[in-house]
């Protein structure tokens, strides 16, 4: 039998891994309303929450989560963005172990992460990098 | 007595497993008997499955020749149930699971299997004794871990049932 995971558990937790990871970067979910005053920071956005379904009719019969969080670090200077790029991905890149902090955790068999890209917003002068982290979590 | 009355999703089907180390298989008689079968037909038997796969009776018959006839005949004789490659979510402390590596290793014990088919009201079981004849454990690293087991049915002990 494996229950559905608790998301609420998971945001609570991606959000304390990363602020741990970064620190004293400020670590957002989704959006930063002071991006325009704060040199540097992170956001975050979780998504492809999904424990496949198995036969039958019973609820509690399901496999494995493997959700994906977003990693978005905003930097007014290219080089702070790579140092707290690579700070993540050394960080989480192959994690395995108690993910979040001693409140709010949970276990991760594997953390993989994905650097998506860099690039540039224009219009609010900050360097952006995009990163997705794939959790694999027992159940 | 009220087969189910609607095409049913696959997933619609369970499969349950007689408890017990040393089970005591239903006889034959009983295998077509849906108190019988029901009564082991319960949240506590259920296997994880991640699919049922197909089940029923294997085809068989005899092929016969005659010298010199320009036709030969092929006589259908009474086949044995279909063998089933189970692939199931691998919880290393599942009860039920652990019943199948124990018939795994044994090779020896006949225990009683039910596919139950539900529509959300009526119900059809498919019931079988049968002995398994292999454990794998699959840990592929972007999935679950599965493993995987083989039932091989008796012959001729098996009956179909459903609820009143």
């Amino acid at each position: 039998m494996a229950t559905q995971q608790d998301v609420r558990l998971y945001a609570q937790a991606i959000q304390a891994q990363l602020s741990s990871i970064v620190t004293p970067v400020p670590v957002y979910a989704n959006f930063n309303r002071n991006f325009a005053t704060q040199p540097k920071f992170i956001t975050w956005q979780l998504r492809d929450v999904h424990q496949p379904v198995y036969t039958g009719n019973v609820q509690s019969i399901k496999g494995i989560d493997t959700p994906v969080f977003q990693i978005s670090v905003f930097t007014t200077e290219m080089a702070d963005g790579f140092n707290i790029a690579n700070t993540i991905l050394q960080a989480l890149h192959g994690y395995s172990g108690t993910f979040g902090n001693v409140t709010y955790n949970f276990k991760v068999s594997k953390a993989d992460v994905v650097w998506l890209y860099h690039g540039y917003d224009n219009e609010i002068g900050l360097h952006n990098i995009f990163m997705d982290c794939t959790i694999y979590i027992p159940t | 007595m009220a087969l189910p009355n609607k095409v049913l999703p696959g997933f619609s089907a369970s499969l349950y497993c007689q408890a017990s180390a040393t089970p005591t298989p239903l006889t034959v008689a009983n295998l077509s008997v849906y108190a019988s079968v029901s009564a082991l037909a319960v949240s506590a038997n259920l296997l994880p499955v991640e699919a049922i796969p197909a089940f029923g009776q294997d085809d068989a018959m005899a092929n016969f020749n005659v010298a010199g006839s320009r036709q030969s005949d092929k006589i259908p004789t009474q086949a044995a149930p279909t063998s089933m490659t189970i692939t199931a979510a691998w919880n290393p402390s599942d009860a039920n699971l652990l019943l199948m590596r124990g018939d795994a290793y044994n090779g020896t014990i006949d225990r009683t299997f039910i596919i139950s088919a539900t529509d959300g009201t009526n119900i059809v079981n498919y019931a079988f004794n049968g002995r398994v004849g292999q454990f794998t454990v699959d840990p592929n690293p972007t999935a679950e871990a599965k493993c995987t087991f083989t039932i091989h049915p008796r012959g001729n002990q098996y009956g179909w049932s459903n609820n009143a």
